[in-house]
């Protein structure tokens, strides 16, 4: 609104400079002769103060002030006709108006053309001061990432943002992160397979040597660690011994817990690995990587990294609204962290974006129910 | 406030519009109203820019990566006095300062143009303002630096780290005072060639804006140079690259410009040549800008890739050129020509001036443009450098030089070049003692290089024999010349200066080239070398972290005559991680006038580290040099006679009486 | 002599300036300005040892040789043919394995290049135009969109 009326206050400014003048009175015109008649007589003056200094010789100066003179002589001639063209004609009248009309209507025109009035300004300084409730999740991880800027041996910091970069698929980053995380709060099972993980998905999925690496340092450190395991495995499949891979995944069947969630994903790869297709890596690890991470860490910590997570899944449904199961799992994470109202909005925004009476939206609000929230108030 | 810049700018376009047409078309009609628009209308437009400027500036300042140009080239953790500058650190930013300066200058003609003729005013207001909407609408065509991005990134991408430097805070803006400022000259020009006539008092305004222009260019050609010799790390101040000759161009032009427009405003002579020649000079202003801007030379300065950008400006250049010269084709038989004078005179002694600077801008141009042409037609590709230009601007410029201190010896409309020549014996005297103890007593000079110091002593003695002749040594007592000397109008020092300027960058030039020493080696820490006199021991390279880079600074330590540490210098390999560059800083320690200049090279395995260095003689009055012509040009500007030419009020009455029959 | 003739021997003079200037520049280009090639280029063009000419390529992998003090040996390719540079001095920042180069010198009668001047300018996005442009010409190089 506020820019509207500096906007509005611009352009009459403008157009009053155009306005301005064409309705003052007429100024006296000093015709060019005068102007004229001053510079001949200064180089009069001029000519005597540098014939005093021997800059021209008296013979010279004699010819220069005939010349000067015959000059001021002509500008007598050439004055008259100067007065004669003073008439205002009717078409000026029009240059006038078009000019003061032309002055908004031009502006206004181009810069709805061109602007973005909607759009504040958004100052770096002013976006990290804000309540990080309403911050998306790539405003957040900036601020971890000036924190860290700052405080660079925070390894507890490094330890959070490392699988946000995961997630957020920033790989090189994420290595970075893990590799300070293991650096300062020292070697855990968790972050050497996190590492891991971040070396292959940065490779596209290939497990290079180094990723390797991480991973069987994971399992030196904690040999049952779902994650080490089955990115070895995969690694593998790619080397091509496909029945080393599947004896591997099969192996962690066995041991995995039942409701492990990796569960699903040994099984999806082993489903491939029977095909033609070598398994390449899962597109998308479970969540059980950061729920792990999350388990390792501080109340507060993980309570942030949580709200990160659901921002950031949040944000997605903003973009690819017709996720169902991302819906559902979005309504319960409000729910879990105690924002009702939120998980009122995203019930809101569910509903909305398969239709009020589609079979989808009837099942949100059944879900939605049964954890005790509903569309109303 | 982003956006209100926005707003701003595309009201400055339109009121550039009116600026163009409604005052032009009062000088036509002779309609006093319709050419009143024109002075409001430039101050209102100047107004709209800087608010424009100042929001983009205050956008840069607090990292609003909400702005397209914002994101591209700056970065949160950069030092806030390199955010500001990397406003115009980039193509759409640099385009605004353009016409900010553009519609400054327009301004002051406004503003301060009382005295001038109506129409004549009305029709400089109006070329201003067809350049100014041109250029509004190149920046909102093609090169919007208010584009904005929704959602706003976190991060931006930071400035070019070669440009994150304090001499790019003054660089460009002094480079574009200059190139701009010759924009009124143009304006101008061409003004008096829609009127068809010359008036008396556009010679008096075409030379201040001349000097103002001049003064501004060789001020940003030299920060420029020393930029580019501190910052690039490879010890030379001038490359001849085609950039520095887009800027080069316009200096030499326009320094002709300078002294053509002495004759006209002296003696009404060299009228349509100095028309001429101020159309020549903007023009090669606008050349300038489009060879940096459009990218068409692949260089630090072409930030800008996109071909739109380039036709456009192509555009803008052939209108402007092609309708000036167009223009001056048509109405130049129409103006009359002025005062008389004797080939060996001042005036004689400028257009010979005229004649080499011209000739010189001219083998510059075609050293610059030629391998463009050639590609362009043939595909063939050619580097045109420094060997070219030794063989061809060197043998135009020394005879030049060696005429220089001639001209203001020599009396208007028939001079005594015998006379002259007598006042310049001491000058004489002292050159050749110059060159004969170069060449005598300082190993390894060549004959070039007694002969160029010969020369450079020669400007400064001729520069001094002016002021001393000038104010009667050696005729009138001690007590009255100095009197004299006092009382020398402030344009007499003005050219004593800028010639003096001129010797000393010439002599800094000839000290660099013929008696500097150089060395490439490895060292290991806590070696010493020794170089031209001084010993430097190597102390070791220490890593440190800046702001928004890593780096290894190499350090040395300069060793004094008995053995004693006498002071650091040091040199830095830096690592910019964001855009992923190194850069060399160079470590330069300045000795009286002359330099002490080092620039590390890559580690070696056994951990050696490749060292390069320099001793340069005097090389620091190559620049100082170009201070003292900018200080030649401000004297000048302070003459008194500048500011004669409006009709005083009070006599009004008596010059229309004597102008009626 | 009349004031006619005065000027006519002023115009003359002037002219026969101009042409001398025009002259040497002409020159000029003919005998210095030095000409680009390519590795590949040179197999066609007879280039005599001691002329300066510019050569531009990528560096070739593994070609990087640091010798006495600080003077280096390397190739410069253009995935057809390669050619042999020594260089002593500095080399520039962005000087590596792979990137593209223009090295400034003349052929020394072993047929080795001899350059006084490397460049490699100062972006790491940056391809010196000649070489890009070259390299394109030969199928070996895509302008990649990052």
């Amino acid at each position: 609104m506020l820019f509207w009326v500096i906007a509005a206050i611009l352009t009459l400014g403008a157009s009053l400079a155009v306005l301005l003048p064409l309705t003052g009175g007429m100024k006296g015109a000093s015709p060019a002769g005068d102007h004229d008649l001053e510079v001949y007589r200064d180089q009069l003056s001029e000519l005597d103060r540098d014939m005093a200094r021997g800059l021209i010789q008296p013979g010279e100066a004699e010819e220069a002030r005939a010349e000067i003179g015959r000059r001021i002589l002509r500008l007598g001639a050439a004055v008259q006709p100067e007065a004669a063209i003073l008439k205002p004609a009717r078409s000026a009248r029009w240059v006038a108006s078009i000019a003061v009309l032309a002055v908004p209507l031009l502006s206004w025109g181009l810069y709805g053309m061109l602007g973005s009035p909607d759009l504040p300004s958004q100052p770096l300084a002013e976006r990290l001061a804000k309540n990080p409730a309403d911050a998306s999740v790539d405003e957040l991880v900036a601020r971890a990432e000036a924190h860290l800027a700052a405080n660079p041996s925070d390894g507890k910091g490094w330890d959070v943002l490392a699988p946000i970069y995961l997630r957020l698929q920033r790989f090189p980053d994420a290595v970075t992160a893990y590799r300070n995380a293991i650096r300062l709060d020292g070697d855990s099972a968790v972050r050497q397979s996190g590492l891991g993980e971040a070396i292959a998905s940065a490779a596209g999925g290939i497990v290079s040597a180094d990723a390797q690496k991480a991973f069987e340092a994971a399992l030196k450190l904690d040999p049952a660690n779902a994650k080490a395991n089955f990115y070895l495995a995969v690694g593998l499949a790619q080397e091509g011994k496909k029945a080393d891979a599947v004896a591997a995944w099969q192996k962690m069947l066995g041991q995995l817990a039942p409701d492990s969630p990796w569960r699903s994903a040994v099984r999806q790869a082993l489903a491939e690995a029977g095909g033609p297709a070598v398994a390449d890596a899962p597109a998308n690890g479970p969540d059980a990587q950061q729920a792990e991470a999350a388990q390792q860490m501080s109340p507060q910590d993980r309570q942030a990294m949580i709200e990160t997570m659901v921002a950031g899944l949040d944000d997605k449904l903003k973009q690819n609204p017709r996720d169902e199961e991302g819906w559902m799992r979005l309504i319960r994470s409000y729910v879990v962290l105690g924002k009702a109202d939120q998980a009122r909005s995203a019930l809101g925004r569910a509903v909305a974006a398969f239709g009020a009476d589609s079979e989808q939206a009837r099942k949100f609000t059944a879900f939605a129910a049964s954890l005790g929230v509903t569309a109303t108030e | 406030m982003v956006e209100t810049g926005h707003f701003a700018l595309v009201l400055a376009f339109a009121l550039s519009l009116v600026q163009m047409l409604v005052p032009l078309v009062g000088a036509r009609t002779g309609n006093q109203r319709l050419m009143a628009v024109g002075g409001p209308v430039t101050v209102t437009g100047f107004a709209l820019t800087a608010l424009s400027f100042a929001a983009l500036a205050s956008a840069y300042a607090g990292s609003d990566f909400s702005v397209a140009s914002v994101w591209e080239n700056s970065h949160s953790l950069q030092p806030m006095i390199y955010k500001i500058t990397g406003t115009w650190g980039n193509h759409e930013g640099s385009m605004l300062l353009w016409v900010l300066i553009l519609t400054f200058f327009g301004a002051l003609v406004a503003v301060f143009g009382n005295n001038l003729p109506s129409t004549l005013k009305a029709n400089v207001l109006a070329v201003q303002g067809m350049i100014g909407a041109a250029f509004f609408l190149f920046i909102l065509a093609t090169s919007n630096p208010f584009i904005r991005l929704n959602p706003a990134p976190i991060e931006g991408r930071d400035l070019n780290p070669i440009l994150q430097d304090l001499g790019l805070a003054i660089h460009p803006p002094m480079l574009y005072l200059g190139y701009v400022g010759f924009s009124i000259c143009f304006s101008f020009s061409v003004a008096a060639l829609i009127e068809g006539r010359i008036d008396a008092s556009w010679a008096r305004w075409v030379r201040p804006w001349t000097l103002v222009a001049w003064m501004f260019l060789t001020g940003g050609i030299a920060m420029g140079s020393y930029w580019a010799y501190y910052e690039l790390g490879w010890g030379g101040f001038w490359f001849w690259d085609p950039v520095e000759n887009a800027s080069f161009m316009p200096w030499l032009a326009g320094t002709a410009l300078l002294h053509s427009a002495i004759v006209m405003e002296k003696r009404s002579a060299l009228k349509i040549w100095t028309l001429l020649l101020a159309i020549l000079t903007f023009s090669l202003s606008l050349l300038g800008t489009f060879l940096v801007r459009s990218g068409v030379l692949t260089s630090v300065h072409a930030f800008a890739t996109d071909p739109a950008r380039g036709v456009f400006i192509l555009c803008i250049l052939t209108l402007f050129i092609g309708g000036s010269l167009a223009l001056f084709a048509l109405r130049a038989s129409r103006l009359t020509a002025g005062g008389l004078f004797h080939p060996i005179s001042r005036e004689g002694a400028l257009v010979l001036n005229n004649l080499f600077l011209t000739t010189a801008t001219a083998t510059v141009l075609v050293g610059t443009l030629y391998p463009l042409a050639l590609e362009a037609l043939t595909g063939g590709k050619i580097s045109v450098g420094a060997p070219f230009f030794d063989l061809t601007f060197g043998p135009l410029m020394l005879p030049l030089l060696a005429i220089v201190p001639f001209g203001p010896l020599l009396a208007w409309k028939r001079g005594d070049i015998i006379a002259a020549s007598q006042r310049l014996m001491a000058a004489l005297a002292v050159a050749i003692a110059a060159m004969l103890v170069t060449g005598l007593f300082i190993d390894g000079a060549s004959v070039f290089a007694a002969l160029g110091v010969g020369l450079a002593v020669w400007l400064v003695a001729g520069a001094l024999t002016d002021l001393a002749v000038k104010s009667g040594f050696g005729s009138v007592a001690p007590a009255a010349m100095l009197r004299r000397f006092a009382g020398l109008p402030r344009s007499v020092f003005g050219t004593a200066l800028a010639h003096l300027g001129l010797g000393l960058t010439l002599l800094g030039i000839v000290g660099t080239l013929c008696f500097g020493t150089e060395k490439i080696l490895s060292m290991h820490p806590g070696e010493t070398v020794e170089l031209s006199g001084h010993t430097l021991r190597f102390e070791g390279l220490f890593p440190q972290k800046g702001p928004n880079f890593t780096e290894d600074r190499g350090r040395f330590m300069l060793m004094g005559a008995d053995g004693n540490a006498d002071g650091a210098i040091a040199s830095a390999k830096r690592f910019y991680p964001v855009r992923q560059t190194m850069t060399t800083e160079s470590g330069i320690r300045t000795i009286g006038l002359s330099q002490l200049y080092l620039s590390l090279g890559d580690e070696n395995k056994d951990g050696s580290v490749v060292v390069r260095l320099w001793w340069k003689p005097l090389v620091t009055l190559i620049w100082g040099g170009g201070l003292v012509m900018m200080a030649g040009a401000a004297m000048s500007l302070l003459d008194r006679r500048l500011r004669v030419g409006a009709p005083a009020k009070r006599r009004k009455p008596a010059v229309a009486a004597a102008a009626l029959p | 002599m009349t004031r006619k003739q005065k000027r006519l021997s002023v115009i003359l003079a002037g002219l026969a300036f101009l042409g001398a200037a025009a002259g040497l520049t002409f020159y000029a280009l003919g005998q210095k300005a030095s000409y680009f090639y390519m590795p590949a280029d040179l197999a066609t063009a007879s280039v005599p040892p001691g002329q300066r000419i510019r050569l531009g390529g990528l560096v070739e992998k593994g070609t990087i040789m640091r010798g006495q003090g600080a003077t280096v040996a390397f190739s410069v390719t253009d995935k057809q043919k390669s050619v042999k540079v020594t260089y002593t001095g500095i080399l520039p920042d962005l000087f590596r394995e792979e990137q593209g180069v223009i090295t400034e010198g003349a052929f020394g009668p072993d047929g080795v290049f001899v350059a006084d001047s490397v460049l490699a300018k100062h972006d790491e996005r940056y391809m010196p135009k000649e070489v890009a442009d070259g390299l394109k010409a030969k199928g070996v190089w895509q302008e990649s969109t990052n």
